[in-house]
């Protein structure tokens, strides 16, 4: 059995907005910091 | 933990569980006599608690530099494991695949309401406290979404640790995944314990779960003891040492019911009521006085001066109108749901007495305690 095409949409939204976001705003505090 | 060095429980986790290790009787009301391993766990848990809160938020920092780390390795080392097992792509198909219908189920918002405000601690005086403890000049913005995206994007994989494994029990027992317990206590002491017993190297797999599910259950335990022990601490003078010991001990009196016959019924009772009513309404109450008694554009002018991330004024008309009014429909929703079906069809004086009343007396309480006369901690 292989994923159906929105089980794959919803993994890749969910990955892209969460872990996307998450590394996106660490990028930014870090950035943040260092100034 | 222990047990799972020998799975003690074997094929029979729920009997396991349910009749040999709790003892659970037949009614929330026959209390059936305090069972003694679950009191001892119950007592190291809370001398857990004072010794990581008694020295203040220097020691908690050291805590959570491993108490956190170490649960997310081991949630990994446990979803590479489920994902290499057979059916594993059958359960990660049911967990993402979207059912949008359900999109129309008050329940649902308010299961995912109650969700959003556990996890991440709001409504229980969590952020405030440890919000009290940043610099003046912390970007508390950024912080605010970091922590956010982090506990929704541990929940997301955490999806993928449980799935991969339940659908190999599924498999294994020859039943589809809606027929197996996937919520509460349930997935964590049955479902969870007969799919461990069934992988290889089942005892060490089993301890990893078990090492995780108590770190975090520390984390979180703490993080709710640590407001009202600072709010004590703040309020009237007393050490840190002292009130953490007083929160301790009187959370340790408070906690015996669970360890009888009779705790989980207690627990399923507390854990509905107040995620489902308490903290929505403290939630709905805390947007009310921030919104409409407080100058709300100050704080977050305040919040603006210290990010590079700007928020608008669409912050305020949020607070103000949007989330009161969704948890204003989501509470009568709730209200009127449980009165057409009472809660596990228990009849209406259980649910008042075991439900209702402890909600309430939150609210009493905090309302008694707010009334009396501190003597304040300059800080």
């Amino acid at each position: 059995m292989t994923l159906s095409l929105s089980a794959i949409a919803m993994l890749v939204f969910g990955s892209v907005v969460l872990y996307g976001g998450l590394v996106y705003f660490l990028y930014r505090a870090l950035k943040g910091r260092k100034k | 933990m222990v047990y799972s060095v020998d799975l003690r429980w074997g094929m029979h986790a729920e009997q396991f569980f349910l009749k040999n290790f709790l003892g659970v009787t037949s009614s929330p009301l026959i209390l059936g006599g305090i069972r003694i391993p679950v009191l001892l766990s119950l007592i190291a848990i809370w001398v857990c608690i004072f010794l990581i809160l008694y020295k203040g938020v220097k020691r908690i920092g050291k805590v959570v530099a491993l108490t956190v780390p170490i649960p997310t390795i081991l949630l990994i080392i446990l979803t590479i494991r489920g994902l290499t097992l057979p059916g594993s792509i059958e359960g990660i198909s049911y967990y993402l695949t979207p059912n949008f219908s359900q999109l129309l189920n008050a329940k649902v918002w308010l299961a995912a309401y109650a969700q959003v405000f556990f996890s991440l601690g709001l409504a229980q005086g969590i952020m405030i406290t440890y919000a009290s403890f940043l610099k003046k000049k912390s970007d508390i913005t950024n912080n605010a979404i970091i922590t956010s995206l982090a506990d929704a994007g541990t929940s997301f994989f955490a999806g993928f640790t449980v799935f991969s494994i339940v659908d190999y029990l599924a498999a294994s027992q020859g039943v589809g995944i809606e027929n197996l317990g996937i919520a509460g206590p349930y997935l964590i002491f049955v479902t969870y314990p007969t799919a461990i017993s069934l992988l290889p190297i089942a005892a060490l797999f089993g301890v990893i779960f078990y090492i995780a599910l108590l770190t975090f259950g520390i984390d979180s335990a703490f993080s709710m003891i640590e407001p009202i022990t600072s709010g004590i601490h703040s309020k009237w003078k007393i050490t840190k040492a002292k009130a953490t010991a007083i929160m301790c001990t009187l959370g340790f009196f408070a906690s015996l019911i669970f360890t009888t016959g009779s705790g989980m019924y207690w627990l399923e009772m507390l854990d509905h009521f107040i995620s489902n009513f308490g903290l929505v309404a403290v939630g709905l109450v805390e947007c009310l006085i921030l919104g409409w008694v407080f100058n709300l554009h100050r704080l977050r002018e305040h919040a603006n001066k210290t990010s590079d991330v700007l928020i608008g004024r669409w912050w305020d008309v949020l607070i103000k109108f949007v989330i009161p009014a969704i948890l204003i429909i989501l509470l009568v929703a709730s209200v009127v749901d449980n009165i057409m079906n009472p809660y596990m069809g228990y009849p209406w004086w259980i649910i008042l007495i075991c439900g209702l009343a402890p909600v309430l007396f939150i609210f009493l309480l905090a309302f008694i305690l707010m009334k009396i006369k501190g003597n304040r901690v300059k800080t």
